[in-house]
């Protein structure tokens, strides 16, 4: 035991219980931050780890008195919304930190890709961090059925339908989500346990990865033209300077939340009806540039698209340094490619939400 | 952890009134809030346990109860409830023996209440007197009767059925 | 930004928070604040009718689901149940039930409604079924010939009210059909739902009449055109009369103020103030310096001063018996002493026919027409100060005298002579044409003008009612009555005549002469100087 340990008497008895280098603890959290970190657009990655703790809790409150059973599903999210005491509020805070945390994700993964911090050594943290993308917006998709309104029952149908197209696969695959032949009872509970279990789980651990990997590495430090640094500016302490503001960032967010809640709560539109199908289906928004993709082409080309575009992003460091190594592509190709892509991902989303 | 990151820059050690105030209403201003919230949770996981919402059941006009007499009527859940009325007024009784669930009946030869399944007996105000509820010293549960004299009604405060909902 | 700028912008941004959590906290407690309407309670008696006629009938179901009486567990059976033997009662899957629920059935909750109403003059609207309009209704729009009396069915019974009756065998045992056995209700005399319906169980009215079934709601009961419905039309335009008036005006501009759903006691000057309604000033409660005044919710008549229903209108007291009863007592009519013992005269209904009965009563309370209007008056006085309130009252008062005194009176005297002359037969009503148009001077113009000063509908008063009074009288009524004599022979036609003449000499007609010069003068130059004519 280091003399520091031996300080606080009641403290060193305690410290003994538990017997780690507390050196070693403090010695981590007083990790230097790279300046940069100074610049508000790198807490992108906190973001969404706050939000998903927001998740987390809210999610747990509203399993307290959700039932999933096609049955009782809609009356308990509207028991939820109407009924129980502070319910709504609830309900909207995880319908707009699930919102806001696929933004974040995917703003992150911009930043990210724009800085060129996937590249090497750090590609395994990028496919990482693209499996929590992913995982994200498998929550969001589950999350959103599990409410059994007509737009759920029929998001789900379609995007089981769209998955039956993936080749070799697809049969299987949408077989296994529904659960059956056709959306039912089956899938409604798979969705859920998936919800509240096995994607929790990845994501955890998907996370706990991401994370170690990134203390392990140490955060990119960034050198920017022209910009002069200091020695001593060049880091800065995590406690109590950087958890300082990822705590103003917290509060910001639940503040933000907050105000989403009250003027944009959670609504319920009618409940599913097997027997028919609203005029108008659309996925949620973070679908959109797939769902207009698969009304620009056909479906096994939209879905082919897909695939083969999800896997260029998954392994973009990879294929990035073949290139360079092969074909000496410079680096700002990869920022254009990126625009590019970007960009056309935006116009596919803006164009699906304004079409009727 | 790379070597390189060994310098740090001196915190600010100094604690002055300024940090000591910024900290305390920073420390504040994140308990209250988060408080709330936290009670707010609360709230939602607790559901009213309050008497479950109730309602006013109509079962009819005073002049239906003869005094001295004691009528049977039906509650919303299929129970039955005992109505006495007396020269003081009315009373209530759930028909439900305390002791193991059995229905009581009335015996107006012997102006007692009479559980069958174990010879239980209930004076007039519904005390056990016999049998092994007076063992236990239980007495019949008072149903919840509102008399409004005013309009010479008599309701029966009922708890809602549960609201079973959604498509089937 | 130095750290402790940051633990500020912390510490600002969690006050941010708190208070954001605060208006949560607020839209929670006012969510809870809203009154949620409560549903139907459906007891176990009930279940297994809702069940079934949910699908006979949904609109039906429904609209009870919405009524007071189902919030409170009262359902179909409460209302329907009959006793076996009931003449109109049946066994309806396994309950004896009865379609026709009449006032006594009601009574069952509602006691004194069903006596206020008992006692007023609607639950006496059936009896006019032996009157000059039921003749009209029978034999002149009737066919005698084949039992066809479909004017009096859908017309006067409608709003009057029918004797309810049934089909019977050869043997006089009321028919019964179907494998309920249920009896045969004769079609002439069901469906209806008249004022004065009088009942198989003796007792005479229909709530539904302006409570309408199955939702009972309390704003259809206070809303003007309930009443419309029966009180309108030719003879009695109340409703027309009330839609012209100043109070008619003000209902429908401000109807969303006038609480008229309103739980319990509707009160003028405490729950609205907008306008009244007819229910406001006939039976209604309303503010007094005292505090509320509580109507007689049910007895339509009390308030009532004059009657406008006759030839000649009087002035009206009311007697008011131990058991309740009540009858109207013509000024001139001497009144009898509080505790004397009176043979009164009622009608009852006796194997499906009105029959009148004398039933001795005592009596407990002799109420005279000018405590009668002023009950009415302390509707008005909500409004309107006592000098506004006698003036109309002077105004209104006068109107029936000029009604009375000119026309009426002199009108029923001739009437009067010419059956005395053996003119005109009394058992033929409606045989020469003098008979109609008399009718109609008192029964249709007549009360539309008195009617019309009764409640402030100055077209009716004047061109509707005094200017056709005058005119029919003038160019119809005594040309008619001189031509009837005259068929009978030309000494009576001169004997009329000459009555005519003298009439017409008289200062209250004589302008039929011809205007003074200064009068026709001042005629001449207001309609070249306004007209230019």
């Amino acid at each position: 035991m280091s003399a520091e340990g031996q300080v606080a008497g009641k403290g060193g008895y305690l410290k003994s219980l538990f017997p780690m280098d507390w050196d070693l603890v403090r010695h981590a959290g007083a990790e230097p931050v790279p300046y940069h970190l100074k610049k508000w657009w790198f807490c992108l990655g906190g973001t969404p780890l706050y939000l998903l703790v927001v998740q987390v809790l809210t999610g747990i409150a509203l399993t307290f008195y959700y039932v999933p059973s096609p049955q009782e599903a809609y009356a308990s999210v509207a028991a939820i919304t109407n009924e129980l005491r502070f319910g709504w509020y609830i309900r909207s805070l995880h319908k707009w930190a699930g919102n806001l945390m696929i933004v974040a994700v995917f703003l992150h993964l911009l930043r990210v890709y724009f800085t060129g911090a996937y590249r090497h050594p750090r590609q395994l943290n990028w496919c990482i961090g693209l499996a929590l993308l992913g995982t994200t917006l498998t929550f969001g998709f589950t999350g959103y059925s599990l409410i059994y309104e007509q737009l759920s029952f029929w998001g789900a149908t379609v995007a089981t339908n769209l998955a039956e197209a993936v080749p070799v696969v697809g049969g299987h695959l949408a077989y296994f989500m529904r659960g059956g032949p056709a959306v039912g009872e089956n899938t409604l509970t798979r969705f859920f346990i998936l919800h509240i279990g096995v994607l929790p789980t990845a994501m955890f651990v998907l996370l706990g990865l991401h994370i170690l990997l990134i203390r392990m590495h140490g955060v990119t430090e960034l050198h920017f033209e022209g910009e002069k640094v200091t020695k001593e500016e060049r880091f800065f302490r995590f406690w109590p300077e950087h958890a300082t503001t990822e705590l103003l960032i917290g509060v910001l967010l639940m503040y933000l939340l907050t105000i989403l809640a009250l003027v944009f709560p959670a609504g319920m539109g009618e409940p599913a009806d097997p027997t028919q199908t609203p005029p108008h289906i659309k996925p949620e928004w973070y679908f959109y540039f797939s769902f207009r993709l698969l009304k620009l082409t056909s479906l096994h080309l939209s879905v082919a698209l897909t695939v083969v575009g999800g896997a260029v992003v998954f392994c973009w460091p990879f294929i990035e340094e073949w290139l360079q190594r092969k074909y000496r592509v410079p680096e700002s190709f990869s920022v254009v490619l990126g625009v590019i892509g970007f960009l056309g991902f935006l116009v596919l989303t803006v164009w699906e939400s304004i079409a009727p | 952890m790379s070597t390189e990151r060994d310098a740090c820059p001196p915190g600010e050690q100094d604690v002055t009134r300024r940090t000591w105030l910024a900290g305390a209403l920073m420390g504040a201003g994140l308990l209250a809030s988060y408080g709330t919230l936290a009670f707010q949770f609360l709230s939602f996981l607790l559901p009213k346990r309050l008497k479950g919402e109730t309602r006013l059941l109509f079962v009819g006009p005073v002049d239906r109860f003869a005094v001295g007499s004691v009528q049977t009527i039906m509650d919303l859940k299929g129970n039955e409830i005992l109505v006495k009325r007396s020269e003081a007024g009315f009373q209530a009784f759930s028909s439900l023996c305390p002791h193991l669930g059995c229905r009581v009946q009335w015996m107006p030869a012997d102006n007692h209440f009479f559980c069958p399944c174990h010879r239980g007996i209930f004076d007039a105000e519904g005390k056990a007197v016999a049998g092994p509820p007076a063992d236990a010293g239980q007495r019949l549960a008072d149903a919840p009767l509102v008399v409004d004299q005013a309009n010479g009604v008599v309701y029966l405060e009922v708890e809602v059925p549960d609201k079973k909902g959604g498509p089937a | 930004m130095t750290l402790n700028t940051k633990r500020y912008v912390v510490a600002g941004l969690s006050f941010l928070f708190l208070a954001s959590l605060l208006v949560v906290a607020y839209h929670e407690s006012k969510r809870h604040r809203e009154e949620v309407k409560p549903g139907p309670i459906v007891t176990a008696t009930n279940e297994s009718c809702v069940s079934c006629h949910r699908k006979d009938s949904a609109a039906l179901v429904m609209e009870w689901e919405r009524s007071r009486h189902a919030q409170q567990g009262i359902g179909c059976v409460d209302c329907h149940q009959a006793a076996e033997g009931e003449i109109d009662a049946w066994k309806h899957e396994g309950v004896w039930v009865s379609a026709l629920v009449t006032p006594k059935d009601c009574s069952r909750c509602h006691v004194r409604e069903y006596q206020e109403f008992a006692g007023s003059h609607h639950a006496k609207a059936g009896e006019i079924l032996a009157s000059l309009d039921n003749v009209l209704a029978e034999k002149a729009a009737g066919m005698p010939s084949t039992g066809n009396i479909a004017d009096a069915v859908n017309g006067c019974w409608q709003c009057h009210g029918a004797i309810v009756k049934f089909k019977r065998d050869a043997n006089g045992q009321v028919l019964r059909e179907g494998k309920e056995n249920k009896p045969v209700i004769d079609a002439n005399t069901w469906p209806n739902s008249g004022m004065g319906r009088l009942n198989p169980d003796g007792s005479k009215g229909s709530c539904h009449a302006c409570h309408s079934r199955h939702a009972f709601e309390s704003k259809l009961s206070r809303s003007p055109e309930n009443c419309g419905k029966c009180h309108m039309g030719p003879d009695h335009p109340q409703i027309e009369i009330y839609n012209e008036s100043k109070h008619g005006i003000a209902f429908y501009a401000n109807r969303d103020q006038m609480a008229l759903d309103k739980r319990g006691d509707w009160v003028l000057g405490r729950d609205y103030s907008a306008a009244p309604t007819c229910a406001t000033c006939h039976i209604s409660s309303y503010m007094t310096p005292q505090g509320v005044f509580k109507g007689n919710s049910h007895d339509v008549g009390e308030r009532i001063s004059w009657t406008l229903r006759p030839v000649i209108s009087t002035k009206l007291n009311m007697v008011v018996y131990a058991d309740g009863y009540k009858e109207d007592y013509p000024e001139g009519k001497p009144l009898p002493a509080v505790g004397a013992q009176v043979d009164t005269k009622e009608k009852v209904v006796e194997n499906e026919a009105l029959v009148t009965k004398t039933v001795p009563r005592k009596v407990s309370q002799v109420v005279t027409w000018d405590q009668r209007r002023e009950t009415m008056k302390g509707a008005c006085l909500n409004c309107h100060n006592d000098t506004y309130v006698d003036n109309f009252y002077k105004q209104f008062d006068d109107l029936v005298v000029l009604y009375n005194e000119k026309f009426a009176r002199p009108a029923q005297q001739l009437m009067d002579e010419l059956k005395n002359d053996g003119v005109l037969k009394a058992d033929a009503p409606f045989e020469h044409e003098v008979q109609w148009i008399f009718y109609e001077l008192w029964h249709h113009e007549g009360r539309r003008a008195r009617h019309g000063a009764s409640m402030m509908g100055p077209d009716y008063t004047h061109w509707h009612g005094m200017y056709e009074v005058s005119k029919h009288f003038y160019t119809e009524f005594l040309p008619a009555v001189v031509h009837v004599a005259e068929e009978k022979s030309a000494a009576l036609g001169n004997k009329y005549r000459q009555k005519v003449e003298t009439m017409l000499n008289q200062l209250d007609h004589n302008w039929l002469n011809g205007l003074s010069p200064e009068e026709a003068e001042a005629l001449r130059r207001m309609y070249k100087e306004r007209y230019n004519q």
